[in-house]
């Protein structure tokens, strides 16, 4: 039986779910890397060339801890999503990256829907690359499928319940594989819920709704994953608080979105880029002021 | 005996001490270089405040802010430990109620704060680069070979100050370096490079901020003439520099210790103490935390860096 290696980074916090349940679904085994720590982020600076984003460098040391603990691993090349709707160029070059980089053996598909490949055909190749019978393959994607939806419709419905609450509400806009990791975002996270704030993640939003509310920005970007985090912004600016967008250096269109956003937003910003060089007594100093300026704890 | 509150201010380049009485009044201040070692700084901060305060006054509050606060807060067992904006805007609050725009320079840090009718409305900070602060300024003194108190008288004489790239200090650098070999005079440079300070500020942390007057610039750097005539220059508004602009933090938080009274008595004796820090890594798992302990007479009082909370 066939091993499959998820590396925990990157595309993992999108299609996590729906890799988990499609693999459970053909009985197919299958190992994640475990949470970032300093070894496979150490392991991922030295492999990665310098100009590379925290983040791609991140996935490199992920890549490495399971190059020899499994037969696959499944790296995507996620490019379109038709309509202006681009991914980043790491997400598009990460397969060619890690060929050349590594020895192994890769798992992949391609989504472009521009040319036509969709998730849909890419499960199905992968399925087929694993030796699995077309019917066993359709049945697993619409389990897997019906599963995401359901998910992503709970998850909208969860973030529209939490900007009900009459708690100080902070929407952290960023990419899931910043805000989630354990070396890059978690500690953020954790100083944010022990100071009694509701975090709304900008990331559990229904694409469908935030994406096309970014036009209120820009009319012009077409990165989709920023898209996204500005359409969030604009979809709860008044419920909320104030924000906090994390990236990561240097990404090319966080660093764009972000300038578009502060200068439209008129709610309270604090915009933190984490690199491998940052220690937590900077960022604690601007969340810690941050909080006391939405507090207005100045006139106690 | 009367009441009174100290104030200290750890930052990167300079530490500062303030004490003040119960209504405001500065009794006595005291502002020093850091030299990297915080804790002997605040030593010898404490021996100057101590030989200025007059004898019938009794400290009743300690509060720190800077980018040391925690290991001096824990050295002085200090009753407040906050961040230097909430510092630094409480400290102007106190001497101008009105002020709608606090612009601070300080040595690694530097950032603006936006107030209306006395409270915080949005601020920013730098983030990684510490492109255009006071630490940029004090190299390339020394690598013109003047006094960095001295830029600011340099900086009026100039009628021609040069063009110097504002956006990022390598190239700044580069440009100041390849300006200086073809010729220009020192004190061209020097107003060039207050310029760029101004233009690198408004670039980073003040884009797409309404920077609405009254003005307050502070910081070390507000001690820089020059810089604060660009400010006028460039904003066309008045720019209101206080006498006491770098004690600013440092005012700020000797009012909130006088907020958070806690009724012991503090001294301003720090022979007897011992206070040190044993940094090692861990290994236990991958993640090779590097810890740092820190005892006080000998008595672990806090260690900082561990992820997992064992330490």
């Amino acid at each position: 039986m066939k091993t499959v290696g998820i590396p925990r980074s990157l595309f993992y916090y999108y299609y996590k779910d729906l890799w988990e349940d499609f693999f459970n679904a053909l009985n197919i085994s299958y190992i994640v890397s475990p949470k970032t720590n300093n070894l496979i982020m150490n392991k991922g600076l030295k492999i990665a060339d310098s100009e590379m984003c925290l983040s791609l460098k991140n996935y490199l040391g992920h890549i490495d801890y399971l190059k020899d603990k499994c037969d696959y691993i499944l790296v995507p090349r996620i490019s379109n999503f038709k309509n202006d709707n681009q991914t980043c160029t790491n997400f598009w070059a990460a397969y060619d990256i890690i060929k050349n980089l590594f020895d192994i053996k890769i798992l992949n598909y391609n989504i472009d829907l521009e040319k036509g490949q969709t998730l849909k055909k890419g499960l199905y190749k992968i399925g087929k690359t694993l030796n699995k019978k077309p019917f066993q393959i359709k049945r697993a994607y619409k389990y897997a499928i019906t599963k995401e939806k359901k998910r992503l419709k709970k998850n909208h419905q969860i973030n529209q319940n939490k900007l009900k609450l009459k708690k100080t509400k902070i929407l952290l806009v960023g990419h899931p594989y910043n805000l989630y990791d354990e070396l890059i975002g978690k500690d953020i996270i954790k100083y944010l819920i022990k100071n009694n704030i509701e975090i709304i993640y900008s990331d559990k939003f229904n694409p469908k709704i935030t994406g096309p509310l970014s036009k209120k920005i820009s009319k012009d970007l077409y990165f989709k994953y920023s898209k996204d985090n500005l359409g969030a912004i604009i979809y709860c600016q008044n419920q909320i608080n104030g924000l906090i967008f994390i990236s990561s250096f240097p990404c090319a269109p966080d660093s764009l979105a972000n300038e578009l956003a502060m200068r439209k937003i008129k709610i309270p910003y604090l915009n933190l880029v984490i690199d491998d060089s940052t220690s937590f007594t900077g960022i604690e100093t601007r969340l810690e002021s941050f909080l006391d300026m939405l507090g207005g704890k100045l006139n106690d | 005996m009367k009441d009174c509150y100290l104030g200290v201010d750890i930052g990167s380049i300079s530490t500062k001490g303030v004490i003040i009485d119960e209504n405001n009044n500065i009794i006595t201040k005291a502002y020093i270089w850091t030299e990297g070692n915080p804790t002997n700084a605040v030593r010898k901060l404490l021996d100057i405040l101590k030989q200025k305060l007059p004898k019938d006054f009794q400290i009743k509050g300690i509060g720190t802010t800077g980018s040391a606060r925690k290991l001096i807060g824990l050295m002085l067992k200090a009753s407040v430990v906050k961040n230097e904006i909430t510092a630094h805007a409480i400290g102007t609050l106190t001497f101008y109620p009105n002020v709608r725009t606090i612009l601070e320079i300080g040595g690694q840090d530097s950032k603006i704060i936006l107030i209306k009718n006395g409270i915080i409305t949005n601020y920013a900070m730098n983030t990684l680069c510490a492109a255009g602060t006071g630490s940029f300024l004090s190299s390339q003194a020394k690598r013109l070979g003047i006094d960095v108190e001295k830029f600011g008288d340099y900086a009026l004489k100039s009628k021609n100050p040069v063009k110097i790239a504002a956006r990022c200090t390598v190239f700044a650098e580069s440009d100041l370096v390849h300006k200086a070999q073809v010729g220009y005079p020192k004190e061209d440079i020097i107003a060039g490079l207050c310029k760029s300070v101004v233009l690198n500020y408004l670039n980073n942390v003040g884009k797409g901020k309404k920077i609405v007057g009254p003005i307050i610039f502070q910081g070390g750097v507000s001690k820089n003439k020059g810089v604060v005539k660009y400010f006028k220059e460039i904003l066309n508004e008045d720019i209101i520099v206080d006498e006491n602009s770098h004690l600013m933090g440092a005012i700020g938080i000797a009012v909130l210790a006088k907020k958070n009274k806690t009724g012991h008595t503090y001294s301003l004796e720090m022979k007897n103490i011992k206070f040190q820090t044993k940094a090692f890594e861990c290994h236990r798992c991958p993640n090779s935390c590097e810890l740092l302990k820190i005892y006080r007479n000998n008595e672990l009082v806090d260690s900082w860096g561990s992820k997992c909370g064992k330490y």
